[in-house]
């Protein structure tokens, strides 16, 4: 603990004592660097309890500006934000809360042409993006680089949560070789979101990064979680790697990114 | 009533068929209590001012410390030095969230004599404690006002949560007959609380607009290392001294 200031030891104190963190734990925390993909209904929350933990690193991808409609379940940003990007006041928020973190916004949507430079520099890829393509595209350059992904994902009342890592569990297109013709799955601008809802999956996303950074518990690699909000309840489904999947499989043919824009035939839903 | 920008603010939740214009008005005119702003307390009270709930009590008697701060997210570094109160961060905080909402803060230790005035003008009290004593308290008197509550609690990486609704389902000290004993520095990873209280709230909600698989004589444990949920039917106690004269 010697590198750790008085006032850190205080601040993480209820961290450091429990065994499966300590000292040690903190310290990994600490040098962990955690990409946020969206600083939405699901980074809001992952953003928050990753920051109090003490991550060094959060970064923070998002192209959107803060909306009115945002503020039901977004609740990095505040009502004087809007307007705002977004990587801007989840940075301000983050900073307000635990300055030791370091915050590196970045305001862009994920391309193909940007994606392998923004991920190179992280150790985990935290997912609360809204829209297909980009979840193609994200798993498909976490594959390539090697990068765990956790994924988190809300519909209406039902919110899943995995995690992804490549080679030792499945991927995304492991569980869905196709996105869904466009226009079949309605966004939360049509069907409408509880706000908790997106708060308990983004929470369980953090809890599932730092448990990967921690090296404890069983994280959920190969494992669904599905949360049913109006029943409450949870459920684990198994699920599996695909020897034949195109991009993690045993022969793939997917080994440099695509255009996913064509690939998902939409353009990308906002949520 | 709704107005335009309580439209556009809650309009994802408004779309929801389950949910619609008429349970936007009833989280808007509901009252909702929130004992404790520590871990549960913060995110609790920070959805509930998402979801626009109309107005919201917090009650607390302590001040931030730093040792805090790993997971009560409404408090921050300036809180801790300026030694503003904790109902009075959250206060200023959620305001800020969202000024389209009432908030009140009372810094004040509760007692079996106060607690009315804190709470009497509730619809429904969110229970955010980390002592039993005070649950308690809350719980008695609750059930003596015929108010509904939710109850979470948090260690480590677990939690539990349920639902106590006078005179329907059993209360606290029907499913708890002893206490606990108090453990003034507990150990706890953030994200717990942080989920924990999420549960309640959204317990809460769907207490407020009546939707259904509310855990009512059911307490839910989470364990966020493997996630082995499990729902455990909790039962009345006939000698119950808090809630057994009231069933009678």
């Amino acid at each position: 603990m010697a590198d750790f200031t008085e006032d850190q030891i205080i601040r993480y104190s209820r961290h450091i004592v429990l065994p499966q963190v300590g000292g040690k734990g903190q310290k990994k925390i600490r040098e962990s660097k955690v990409l946020l993909i969206g600083a939405g209904g699901l980074g809001s929350p992952a953003g928050y309890y990753l920051a109090a933990a003490g991550v060094g690193r959060l970064g923070i991808v998002d192209q959107d500006e803060v909306d009115l409609s945002n503020l039901q379940r977004q609740i990095l940003h505040r009502t004087a934000d809007i307007g705002r990007p977004k990587t801007h006041s989840a940075r301000d928020r983050i900073i307000e809360l635990n300055p030791d973190v370091e915050v590196v916004p970045y305001q862009t949507s994920l391309t193909s042409d940007n994606v392998m430079e923004i991920i190179e520099d992280y150790d985990l890829v935290v997912n609360g993006c809204d829209n297909f393509p980009t979840r193609y595209l994200l798993n498909d350059a976490c594959v390539l680089a090697d990068k765990t992904i956790v994924d988190g994902s809300i519909f209406v009342f039902e919110g899943q949560a995995t995690v992804f890592k490549p080679h030792v569990g499945p991927c995304y297109r492991c569980l869905y070789p196709e996105p869904p013709p466009p226009g079949m799955v309605p966004s939360c601008q049509e069907a409408g979101v509880l706000g908790v809802l997106p708060g308990i999956i983004g929470s369980i996303q953090a809890m599932e990064a730092l448990k990967l950074i921690l090296e404890i518990g069983e994280p959920l690699i190969g494992r669904l979680l599905l949360y049913d909000a109006l029943a409450t309840e949870f459920r684990i489904l198994k699920i599996r790697r695909d020897p034949d999947c195109p991009v993690c499989g045993d022969n793939p043919t997917i080994t440099e990114l695509i255009d996913y824009e064509e690939f998902c035939g939409l353009r990308p839903a906002r949520c | 009533m709704l107005t335009d920008r309580d439209r556009e603010r809650y309009s994802r939740q408004i779309l929801m068929d389950r949910l619609g214009e008429e349970g936007q008005e009833r989280l808007k005119s509901s009252t909702v209590g929130v004992f404790g702003c520590g871990g549960l307390g913060t995110i609790t009270s920070l959805y509930f001012a998402a979801a626009g709930v109309g107005r919201l009590v917090l009650v607390d008697s302590q001040k931030p410390d730093l040792s805090n701060l790993n997971r009560q997210v409404l408090h921050w570094e300036k809180d801790v030095t300026e030694g503003v109160s904790k109902a009075e961060s959250a206060k200023y905080k959620l305001s800020n969230f969202n000024r389209d909402i009432v908030v009140e803060a009372h810094t004040a230790m509760v007692t079996e004599d106060n607690i009315e005035e804190f709470f009497g003008e509730t619809d429904m009290v969110v229970d955010c404690l980390d002592n039993f004593e005070s649950r308690l308290l809350l719980n008695r008197f609750c059930i003596e006002t015929g108010r509904p509550m939710v109850y979470a609690a948090v260690h480590g990486f677990y939690g539990q949560l349920t639902s106590i609704i006078p005179g329907k389902t059993p209360c606290l000290r029907c499913i708890f007959p002893e206490s606990p004993p108090p453990e003034p520095f507990f150990p706890i990873i953030g994200v717990t609380p942080g989920v924990l209280g999420l549960l309640e709230a959204t317990e809460t909600i769907k207490n407020i607009v009546g939707l259904p698989g509310t855990l009512r004589g059911e307490l839910l444990i989470v364990d966020l290392l493997s996630y082995e949920m499990g729902k455990v039917k909790t039962g009345f106690d006939n000698q119950c001294s808090v809630c057994g004269k009231w069933r009678k």
